[in-house]
């Protein structure tokens, strides 16, 4: 494993290892991104859940945590796992979560369609998803430590399939929506904790 | 039950349960986890609409690892709240059938959730309720042009207006005799019930216009509205609103503005309406009669007051149309104080004239009564008040620079104590009727003995002229006794 590779498993062991500026500020700003839509991510959480009506505001409300397809949310393990690994398995999330927040927009608009602000979020949500995920694919290239294969978009047979599922009905729709509202505030808040860790200390 | 044309079937379940998917084991509820000998269900009908105050019956049906799933334990919830298990009952080993009567309106518009639960609260199956109405037929269509280019309509959703279902408008239009239905594309523009159609409107032939709504029950037309662009035509609001002081004038505001420049090529006449108010006050004071010109004057204002000021345009005639236009909106509030009153209070005697000066005290004010007794009650009025304020703007002049000529103001300030524009640059406004312009020259030296002759005078004038006519004047005011 490189220099590089080395401080990225363990950047606080070698303080010798000065990262070059440019990256640095790099992973400051996708640092800072993440911590900005972590905030984004939770807001739409609440609004979502706001205007799909009770139970799905109430504390206890608690639907079967079912996999959406194409996307886990992180494994308990994911903070044990080398930091690149962590990285890419970020990435590859992040890179997931777009067509499936389109879904969700799309049933929004039919069910909530006096609602612009939801679904203005929903498709912020997809954008903001998408260029966090390019940014942390970036770091990990400069870092030496890019994602295994070319970086791509989940196929559209997963999100065709996930639109299939909520056709089922509209209780199923408004369930996947908020799985995958709950995923997303999840994926963006787990790299912001990740890319806590490549910072260097000090003031920016 | 409001009219309406009736619209699919209410109670009837909308589509038969879905078919598993391959990939669906991931979303649909009631996917078992593997392993977890968890159990799956079904509600049916799933997502049905209903009128208001009609009743459900729906059933929950369990599927199971291992089989034989019972039905016992399992209760429904409404929009989170738990049903009276007297609602439910038992109709086999598998199936929980329930009877809602006398629905309400859905509480939110994505459908109330109706969800089905085993025994420890678990979610096993959901479905959303649509209860609500069918539409009104939408009314009181009205439309306007801005400048003749667009054309947007705003109308009203109906006798009673929540359908508690979401409810979609559509503006159609089409010309009269000839053409094909449209569809507007542009909503929301001006409120909720609103649409704008941006271009591509003929001139001098007739629209019908109508709004189509729709929703899970049923759809309405409102009746249709014929109208010819040119007859509703508005502008923007006159732009560039100006309000000044006339001068030292203290109960006079200048309004100033400019017409509207979109409709500067088209063959038109503008009606201007001006309202006013005081600061701190919400009544407003309308001016009707400013017709085609772009400048007025208000007067009979409360000295050292703020006044807010507004202008609106209504174009007609436009092509010869015999149609007022639509009044525009009223221009952004200009705001202006008139000068405060430097004249002494009651009682104080603290800017009598210094010693030397003709007619002090006693005449000037039995003077300013004579004269505000004319303003009250004399035929021309304005006459004598603009001699009045003339009279007040240079003693107010004089006060303050004593080395100039008292008898005669200062060409310079000649102007300003007139107001801006002089006597004919625009009407008088506040309701007073207008007057010749007095024919005495700009340069009369005005000096208090001379004014009181010119009162005296002029109240004999006005007691001749009601003896002629029997005891009132010919304006209608009452001659004094």
């Amino acid at each position: 494993m490189s220099q590089r590779e080395g401080s990225l498993e363990d950047p606080q062991a070698d303080d010798s290892v000065s990262l070059l500026p440019h990256l640095e500020a790099k992973i400051r700003q996708t640092h800072s991104l993440a911590r900005l839509l972590t905030k984004y991510a939770e807001q739409l959480l609440q609004e979502y859940v706001q205007h799909q009506g009770d139970p799905f505001g109430l504390p206890g409300f608690s639907p079967p945590r079912l996999p959406v397809a194409g996307l886990s949310a992180p494994a308990p393990g994911h903070a044990g796992l080398p930091l690149p690994e962590r990285l890419r398995l970020d990435a590859a999330a992040l890179a997931a979560l777009p067509p499936l927040l389109d879904v969700v927009r799309g049933h929004q608009a039919e069910l909530n369609p006096r609602v612009p602000r939801l679904l203005r979020r929903l498709e912020d949500a997809a954008r903001q998803a998408r260029a966090l995920g390019a940014a942390v694919e970036t770091v990990l290239a400069a870092l030496g430590a890019a994602a295994r294969g070319p970086w791509h978009e989940p196929s559209a047979a997963t999100a065709a399939a996930a639109a299939a599922a909520s056709a089922a009905g509209v209780f199923p729709a408004k369930v996947l929506g908020l799985r995958v509202c709950g995923l997303y505030s999840e994926w963006v808040s787990r790299t912001e904790g990740d890319l806590s860790q490549l910072v260097p200390e000090g003031p920016a | 039950m409001p009219a309406g044309r009736p619209g699919p079937a209410a109670q009837s379940a909308r589509r038969p349960p879905p078919p598993l998917l391959p990939l669906l084991l991931l979303c649909v509820l009631g996917a078992p986890r593997a392993g977890s000998g968890a159990h799956t269900a079904v509600i049916s009908p799933q997502d049905p609409t209903l009128l208001i105050g009609s009743s459900l019956q729906a059933t929950c049906s369990v599927h199971g690892d291992p089989p034989g799933t019972t039905a016992e334990g399992l209760y429904w919830t409404l929009n989170g709240r738990r049903l009276p298990p007297e609602l439910s009952r038992v109709l086999n080993a598998s199936t929980l059938a329930l009877a809602l009567a006398n629905l309400n309106g859905s509480r939110q518009q994505s459908g109330d959730n109706l969800v089905c639960h085993a025994h420890d609260g678990s979610i096993l199956a959901g479905s959303c309720l649509y209860v609500g109405l069918p539409p009104e037929k939408p009314f009181n269509i009205s439309c306007w042009s801005k400048n003749m280019k667009d054309l947007t309509c705003r109308w009203t959703p109906g006798a009673h207006g929540e359908t508690f279902l979401h409810t979609n408008y559509s503006l159609k239009y089409k010309l009269r005799w000839y053409g094909q239905d449209n569809t507007c594309e542009e909503y929301h523009t001006v409120g909720p019930h609103s649409c704008h159609i941006p271009k591509d409107l003929a001139l001098f032939t007739p629209y019908e216009i109508w709004v189509e709504a729709t929703n899970r029950l049923g759809s309405a037309r409102s009746d249709v509205l014929t109208l010819d662009i040119l007859d509703v035509v508005t502008t923007d609001p006159p732009p560039d609103v100006h309000v000044s002081r006339v001068g030292g004038l203290e109960d006079q505001l200048s309004v100033r503005w400019v017409s509207p420049p979109a409709l500067k090529d088209f063959l038109f006449q503008a009606k201007y309406q001006i309202r006013y108010r005081v600061e701190d006050s919400v009544d407003w004071k309308v001016v009707d009669d400013v017709s085609n010109q772009t400048s007025c004057r208000l007067a009979g204002l409360k000295p050292g007051t703020v006044y807010f000021v507004q202008v609106r345009c209504n174009p007609f005639g436009i092509y010869g149309s015999k149609k007022a236009g639509i009044w525009s909106e009223w221009s952004h509030p200009t705001a202006a104080s008139t000068p405060r009153s430097e004249r002494p209070g009651p009682g104080g005697g603290a800017c009598e004239p210094r010693g030397g000066e003709p007619s002090s005290g006693p005449v000037r004010r039995e003077l300013k009564q004579f004269l505000g007794w004319l303003k009250k009650h004399a035929y021309c009025s304005n006459l004598s008040f603009r001699l009045y304020d003339q009279w007040r703007a240079w003693m107010q002049k004089s006060h303050k620079t004593r080395n100039q000529d008292e008898g005669i103001l200062p060409s310079g300030r000649r102007g300003a104590a007139r107001g801006k524009g002089g006597p004919g640059g625009g009407s008088v406004c506040g309701g007073r009727k207008p007057c010749p312009a007095p024919s005495t020259s700009e340069s009369l030296p005005w000096n208090p003995f001379l004014l009181l002759l010119i009162g005296i005078d002029l109240a004999l004038t006005v007691c001749l002229a009601c003896n002629v006519a029997g005891g009132r004047s010919s304006s209608g005011t009452t001659c004094p006794s």
